[in-house]
């Protein structure tokens, strides 16, 4: 109880306003530093990535044939064509991907969130799923080679890539689709209840719509880093000069496939060519990216 | 309500998708008036091509072929109208193991088939119990690349080639490149070789060449790995010829589209009967020297004989690369597609390939070649 007098005579609470010590002035000015600083380091490669592709690649896109015409016919020393058949390869596979990946990945993600909380299955498949986002892509493309050809005996195409992707594409929507749906608060699952509705209804009407914004960005920027994944394309498709709308049978090009292709062109005509195809994959990749921010923004659930 | 919503959402970007997709490219590009390239000296032959069968060949292999195999298909697709042949270059190796896996119609291959790998047995498995053949198709010579400012030309004998490459000769001041070039010494300057990082037939001729030619100065074997044990790998030819244009006193070998599209100085050659630059006319004389030692339409070159002749007027380092084919085995769309592509290779396509590195076959070889092409069933 001695310390009792001491507390009474101390004001009940601090002054609010108090001289900064010139210790935390000096801390924050260091800290404001070091960030900035971080800030501008990372914006150098990115800068300068983006320059040098935009500085090297910009004469040939602008340019409609590029976007209409094949390479069908051209040798390395023909200027011209364009790269319209691998911007086909690269949305086909990636849009075939997507349709296989995206409802499995939503259906697991369910199952881990609304049905299998703390099952021991639901642990092994997070656990599966957190090993298979750890795979890289060359090991995904030879496990595909090894299945699709070596043991089924089936030829390369771009539908095999369009599989090899689906093992990159799944683990990445499965991961943002259940942070997504954890967040749906439980409140709205409790008064669907309520009122009687099954629980599967409230799934598919309550709570995936409620996710439905956060989960098509995810799957939006999934698709976009697959499209520009290199290694299937290199293991499991040939390179075609040529139009190729068939993804069952026949080599197809893609544009990460295209621009190792001609890189073997040394010359100027080979440079504009892949420096072509970077501008085109970075820009489509964009326009994925930006499509990813609408969409989800048309589907927000509004609030008041 | 909602759902609805998600649900024209979802079907607009599937729209949008398919709209994309479907918009019709094209693979025409002869509007822009580059194929037939202008000056382009005249076919040497023109064929009766029976065009028809599978509409999209596929064949993969060669780095080395990359240029004529582009310079074959423009003149396939302006032959037979609609018909398309996709090639990848991804390496001989590559070419023979996707061909003997039945994943292309034929492989592109620096180096003939090989009993002793397996390579005739995968391959005759392929082609249903008949053997393959090697067509010897495509010759590209190599070039002795270098980069020394000192010198405006250089000669170099086989002997002189192999003992460079394989370090006995380090500096550029070397009395044996000055005996060579007419007694002039360069400035002392260290040789740096170039090499091939990865398998390449290319490196393996030129360790053949330099074994055929080198008079027992090459001790190393062949193979496609270099084994000089000097200098310093490159990735590719375009990375040799790249890493030879940025460094001075560097010598690299690299087929002659690079050394011409680098702009790279290139060495004669002297195989005992004086110094041979290299150009279509020279190459081709060497060819004409080559001998076939496969049997029936089965056309391996024996190289030796081809490396270490002294023709006057030859320059005898020459890569020969084979279309490895079924001679029997197709299915009847494939073997139609296939036979009207390589006729058509081997006749009109054959006037636009100096332009691209390569050197046209001479009369003797286009004659067996037709002959073998005609008998693929």
């Amino acid at each position: 109880m001695t310390t009792a007098t001491t507390d009474l005579d101390r004001p009940a609470t601090p002054p609010a306003f108090q001289e900064i010590s010139p210790g935390r002035k000096f801390r924050n000015r260091l800290a404001t530093v070091l960030v900035t600083g971080a800030f501008l380091v990372a914006m150098v490669p990115l800068v300068w990535v983006i320059w040098t592709v935009l500085a090297k690649g910009l004469h040939r896109v602008l340019n409609a044939d590029w976007w209409q015409k094949s390479f069908g016919g051209l040798t390395s020393r023909n200027p011209g064509g364009g790269v319209y058949h691998a911007i086909y390869g690269t949305l086909l596979q990636g849009l075939l991907c997507a349709v296989i990946a995206v409802p499995i990945a939503i259906m697991v993600a369910v199952y881990l969130v609304e049905y299998g909380r703390r099952s021991r299955l639901a642990k092994a498949v997070t656990f599966t799923v957190d090993i298979l986002s750890g795979v890289p892509s060359i090991v995904a493309a030879l496990f595909l080679y090894a299945l699709w050809v070596t043991t089924l005996g089936l030829p390369r195409s771009a539908f095999a890539v369009s599989l090899a992707l689906v093992l990159l594409m799944i683990p990445v929507v499965v991961r943002t689709t259940e942070e997504l749906l954890k967040i749906v608060p439980d409140e709205l699952r409790e008064a669907s209840y309520a009122l009687g509705i099954p629980k599967w209804k409230t799934i598919v009407k309550i709570v995936l719509p409620t996710a439905m914004s956060g989960i098509i960005t995810g799957v939006m920027l999934a698709l976009a880093r697959v499209m520009g994944e290199t290694a299937p394309v290199l293991v499991l498709v040939g390179y075609n000069q040529f139009i190729n709308y068939d993804p069952f049978q026949g080599n197809m090009a893609s544009l990460p496939l295209l621009m190792n292709s001609e890189r073997l062109t040394t010359n100027a005509i080979g440079e504009a060519r892949v420096w072509g195809a970077a501008v085109t994959l970075v820009l489509i990749i964009t326009v994925f990216n930006l499509l990813g921010s609408l969409l989800s923004r048309l589907t927000a659930i509004k609030t008041k | 309500m909602k759902i609805n919503r998600h649900a024209s959402v979802l079907g607009a970007v599937l729209a949008a998708g398919a709209l994309v997709l479907s918009a019709c490219g094209s693979d025409n590009n002869t509007a822009g008036g580059s194929t037939s390239g202008a000056g382009a000296p005249a076919p040497t032959g023109t064929a009766q091509v029976d065009c028809g069968g599978k509409k999209a060949l596929t064949a993969e292999g060669s780095t080395a072929q990359k240029g004529a195999m582009e310079a074959f298909i423009a003149a396939y697709g302006q032959k037979c109208q609609g018909y398309q042949l996709a090639y990848n270059p991804t390496g001989s190796g590559n070419g023979v193991k996707n061909f003997t896996g039945g994943q292309v119609d034929f492989g592109g291959s620096d180096s003939a088939l090989k009993k002793d790998k397996g390579e005739v047995d995968a391959a005759a498995k392929r082609c249903k119990g008949n053997p393959a053949w090697n067509l010897p198709l495509v010759f590209g010579p190599v070039a002795i690349v270098y980069n020394n400012k000192d010198a405006q030309e250089l000669t170099l004998t086989g002997e002189l080639a192999a003992k460079i490459f394989s370090g006995a000769i380090t500096d550029w001041s070397d009395p044996a490149i000055a005996a060579a070039n007419g007694g002039k010494a360069l400035p002392a300057k260290k040789i740096t070789v170039v090499f091939r990082a990865d398998e390449s037939g290319t490196t393996d001729n030129f360790q053949k060449y330099l074994s055929a030619a080198g008079k027992g100065a090459w001790t190393k074997d062949a193979g496609k790995k270099f084994n000089g044990g000097v200098g310093q790998g490159a990735q590719g030819s375009a990375g040799v010829a790249d890493a030879v244009a940025a460094g001075d006193g560097a010598i690299a070998y690299a087929e002659w589209s690079y050394a011409q599209d680098k702009n790279l100085a290139m060495a004669k050659i002297d195989s005992g009967s004086g110094p041979v630059e290299l150009n279509a006319q020279t190459a081709g004389v060497a060819i004409q020297s080559a001998k076939v030692k496969g049997t029936g339409n089965d056309l391996e070159l024996d190289l030796k004989s081809l490396y270490s002749s002294n023709t006057p007027g030859a320059y005898p380092l020459v890569l020969a690369t084979y279309e490895i084919v079924c001679s029997k085995g197709y299915d009847a769309d494939t073997a139609k597609a296939v036979k009207a592509f390589l006729t058509v290779a081997a006749t009109d396509a054959q006037g636009q390939l100096q332009e691209a590195g390569y050197v046209p076959l001479p009369n003797q070889f286009q004659s067996k070649l037709l002959t073998a092409i005609q008998a693929i069933s």
